[in-house]
């Protein structure tokens, strides 16, 4: 499994020279230049030019972004943004932990009631609970994120008065990013846990189980659930990688700095150090959970924990 | 069980009151909280941007003098006490006073003065406001000598935007220079997190008298609906606001909404080197055929002064000689056909951001209905600006800025500025010849008539479709007394009083 693991390090290499290649040539082909969006119309076109030069922006394509390569592999320097002209790292810190909190808050929150209610929802189908949940969950699904935002922060914000409606200093600032964010994501897990769980249910192991006499809790815990988990974990995984990237809207709507309006910003004022650095690391963390994602497997499904084990030996 | 419910209940009651109390109903009396529309990308005193920045620069910041763009008004003494001007209009000296003081506590000297011209003569950021000047001499410790290459006229409201900044704190080191500046304002910077917000104090050593409010937080919000809740929850005490939240705003009496002009406009930009456009009369007929009235209650929700000069009405050398074109379609149709235009004729593409989107659409119907047909071309920003300075396109809707002297306006007109801002690729001799004349009179009344010419000029030769000027607003707690915004809606924090 740790060979398995190191290789699966290696081959993030090539990922990650990809996806860099790949972004910097999308900011490269896009229309404008760093010194006449930063100046604006009114600038003389010397001052861009000088500007533009100070940047290095005025040098080839190749030879820019095997400089900015360069940097990254030989002095672990990611730039420096074109706008702030401060390390671009700094930016990426300073935003990062409320992205990170916002994720993990969420994608608890999300996980615990989509789940739960998923099964309680599958294990009691065609019930007026069930029911109550599916058509609930397709609401959320459906309520655009700044509609929901917007009305939690009107009712919690200006009518009750006892939530703050933008910022991300205190924990109580995250009570409602946390909401916005997770309504909708926990629809989505509640509907596929169902599916999964209903899917598994109809299985000829459960009737076995059910013949020889096994509880209905052994039934669903043991042997249903454990099964059911796996599409669960796979769309939780790349989930939480997805909204590393930021929960765009509930940040915009709270005014919280995340990793999300970093790289918007930064692509609109084509500040491309930072949409380099930020795309970057938050690849290499996109690369790393899925990573875990696929070695949590093994812990679910001993098949594939099997299939790791070196020579494909098998216990039985 | 249902002790446990009841539990919950009370902790969640709990809970909620608790946290009532922890949230401020009203602001203490000496801290200001303000929202902006987006973090700064620096503090530095002349290499910034945006508008949020200088902002922010002008309560750290002080200058040599204050003077009301609308240069109507006599320059007011601030680091300098007084100035004088030579004869030929070459010499510009100021007195400094000398008890103005860095917020270290160092002298403000002409050395910092003259260190903090040059830094503005050097960015290519904010350069043009010394635009003409050549070298500076500091006699004694507390005059500063600015020498000119020839007579500039609009030097004085430019050099009264220069942010005078330490010379020993730059060359001691030029990275907290930017990163932790020491200013010359009535505010201290004390702090920032980025992307969140930033917070000054009160400079309490200030020449002019310790500020009434003593702490001032910028808290940045760029949704416009979470400012309007949060200035009506109190978390906020001011902020500029969107048209669009002026309703809502309005109908809580706890919050005051002012207006403030400025000389920024809302315009229709034809390419003059494409037919038709190269015909005056069918710019004529396009400036009859919108009805800015209708525009403005469209795309501003009236919050914008109808005006088809593109010079506004607070900027010096604007007169009602200069003619203003009224909505009148039948006159448009008379002047199509006598430019010999059979409607219905296909002008092209709008091109405009998507920012612009709605004034093109309200203009394509003004068009439509005098026989101009139209489609819309939506680019990205970037590129939009790309194919408008480069002339790549027939018709435009923008919106711009060129504040500072009425001299900037220059920018509009001259043939030097074909590809920046001249957007109208209007080149005429005559035109350029009076700019440049303006520049060299000394005497403002004569300057004024200048611009009187250049703006009865460009009105008759309809070189732009000028449609308004847009208006800054401002919302603040009633508690809060600001003073009348001038013209540009700058604020000074100073000013300020919790009544």
């Amino acid at each position: 499994m740790g060979k398995y693991a190191g290789k699966r390090l290696l081959y993030m290499i090539p990922v990650l020279l990809g996806v860099s290649f790949l972004v910097f040539t999308i900011l490269s082909l896009t229309p404008g230049d760093p010194g006449s969006i930063i100046l604006g119309i009114t600038a003389k076109p010397e001052d861009i030019a000088a500007l533009n030069a100070e940047f290095g922006y005025d040098q080839p394509f190749l030879i820019r972004f095997f400089n900015y390569i360069g940097d990254i592999i030989f002095h672990f320097d990611l730039g420096t943004s074109y706008q702030s002209r401060q390390p671009v790292i700094e930016d990426i810190m300073a935003r990062f932990p409320n992205t990170l909190k916002l994720t993990i808050f969420s994608m608890s929150v999300s996980s615990i009631v989509g789940i739960s209610l998923g099964i309680i929802s599958a294990v009691r189908q065609y019930s007026t609970l069930d029911h109550i949940c599916v058509v609930t969950a397709l609401i959320f699904a459906s309520i655009p994120g700044f509609w929901l935002g917007l009305m939690l922060m009107l009712i919690f914000s200006l009518k009750l008065r006892i939530l703050p409606s933008y910022g991300a200093g205190t924990l109580k600032h995250f009570i409602l990013p946390t909401l916005t964010v997770s309504m909708t994501s926990a629809a989505g897990l509640l509907r596929l846990t169902r599916s999964a769980m209903l899917e598994t249910v109809r299985q000829e192991y459960i009737r076995t189980a059910k013949a020889k006499g096994a509880s209905e809790k052994r039934i669903i815990w043991k042997h249903a659930l454990r099964n059911a988990l796996l599409p669960v974990i796979t769309t939780l995984g790349t989930s939480f990688g997805a909204s590393l990237g930021g929960a765009i809207i509930a940040e915009t709507v709270f005014a919280m700095p995340g990793m999300g309006t970093l790289i918007t910003t930064a692509i609109r004022q084509k500040d491309i150090p930072v949409v380099m650095g930020a795309t970057l690391f938050l690849a290499t963390l996109f690369s790393l959970i899925i990573l875990i994602v696929d070695l949590l497997y093994a812990v679910i499904d001993p098949r594939i924990k099997a299939k790791y084990q070196s020579g494909g030996k098998r216990r039985d | 069980m249902k002790k446990i419910k009841t539990t919950a209940a009370a902790v969640c009651i709990a809970a909620m009151t608790m946290s009532m109390n922890i949230l401020p109903v009203s602001a203490a009396n000496d801290s200001l909280v303000i929202a902006i529309d987006a973090d700064l990308d620096t503090l530095h005193p002349s290499d910034f941007s945006t508008t949020v920045e200088i902002d922010t620069l002008n309560q750290i910041y002080d200058t040599l003098m204050y003077m009301n763009p609308d240069g109507e008004h006599e320059p007011e003494a601030r680091i300098a006490e007084s100035y004088e001007v030579s004869e030929d209009g070459t010499q510009y000296t100021f007195h400094l006073r000398k008890d103005a003081t860095f917020h270290d506590g160092t002298p403000i000297t002409a050395a910092d003065v003259k260190f903090s011209l040059e830094l503005y003569q050097k960015s290519p950021y904010q350069g043009s406001q010394v635009t003409g000047l050549s070298t500076v001499e500091t006699p004694d410790d507390y005059t500063v000598v600015c020498h000119l290459e020839n007579a500039y006229s609009p030097f004085l409201l430019g050099v009264c935007s220069v942010h005078i900044a330490s010379k020993a704190y730059y060359e001691a080191s030029p990275e907290e220079f930017v990163s932790n500046p020491i200013g010359s304002g009535p505010y201290k910077y004390v702090g920032r997190n980025k992307g969140s917000n930033l917070t000054l104090e009160a400079y309490d050593d200030y020449y002019r008298g310790a500020p009434s409010i003593k702490e001032v937080t910028y808290e940045i919000i760029p949704d416009s609906s979470t400012k309007a809740i949060a200035l009506q929850t109190g978390e906020v005490n001011f902020a500029s606001i969107e048209s669009s939240s002026m309703m809502q705003l309005q109908a809580n009496p706890n919050i005051v909404i002012a207006e403030a002009p400025t000389s920024g406009f809302t315009y229709v930009s034809m390419n003059l080197e494409k037919e038709p456009f190269n015909d005056v009369k069918v710019r004529q007929a396009i400036n009859y055929a919108i009805d800015r009235e209708n525009l403005v209650a469209i795309c501003f929700d009236g919050e914008a002064e109808v005006n088809s000069n593109i010079c506004s009405k607070d900027r010096f050398g604007y007169s009602e000689d200069q003619f203003q074109y009224t909505y009148d379609p039948e006159k448009a149709k008379e002047l199509l056909a006598e430019a010999g235009i059979e409607t219905p004729y296909d002008l092209g593409e709008i091109l405009v951001a998507e920012k612009y989107a709605n004034i093109a659409t309200v203009v394509q119907n003004d068009l439509k209905a005098v026989g101009l047909e139209a489609e819309i071309a939506v680019k990205e920003f970037n590129a939009y600006i790309d194919d408008l300075t480069s002339g790549n396109y027939s018709i435009a809707a923008l919106n711009m800025t060129l504040e500072g002297d009425t001299q900037m306006l220059e920018m509009a007109f001259m043939t030097e500025y074909i590809g920046t801002a001249n957007n109208a690729r209007y080149s005429d001799e005559e035109m350029n010849t009076l700019f440049i004349s303006a520049t060299a009179e000394t005497d403002a009344e004569k300057r004024a008539e200048i611009y009187n010419q250049i703006f009865q000029k460009a009105q008759n030769e309809a070189i732009y479709a000028v449609i308004c000027n847009p208006l800054t607003l401002y919302a603040y707690n009633k508690d809060l007394s600001c003073p009348e915004f001038t013209l540009e809606g700058f604020y000074y924090i100073y000013d300020f009083q919790w009544q």
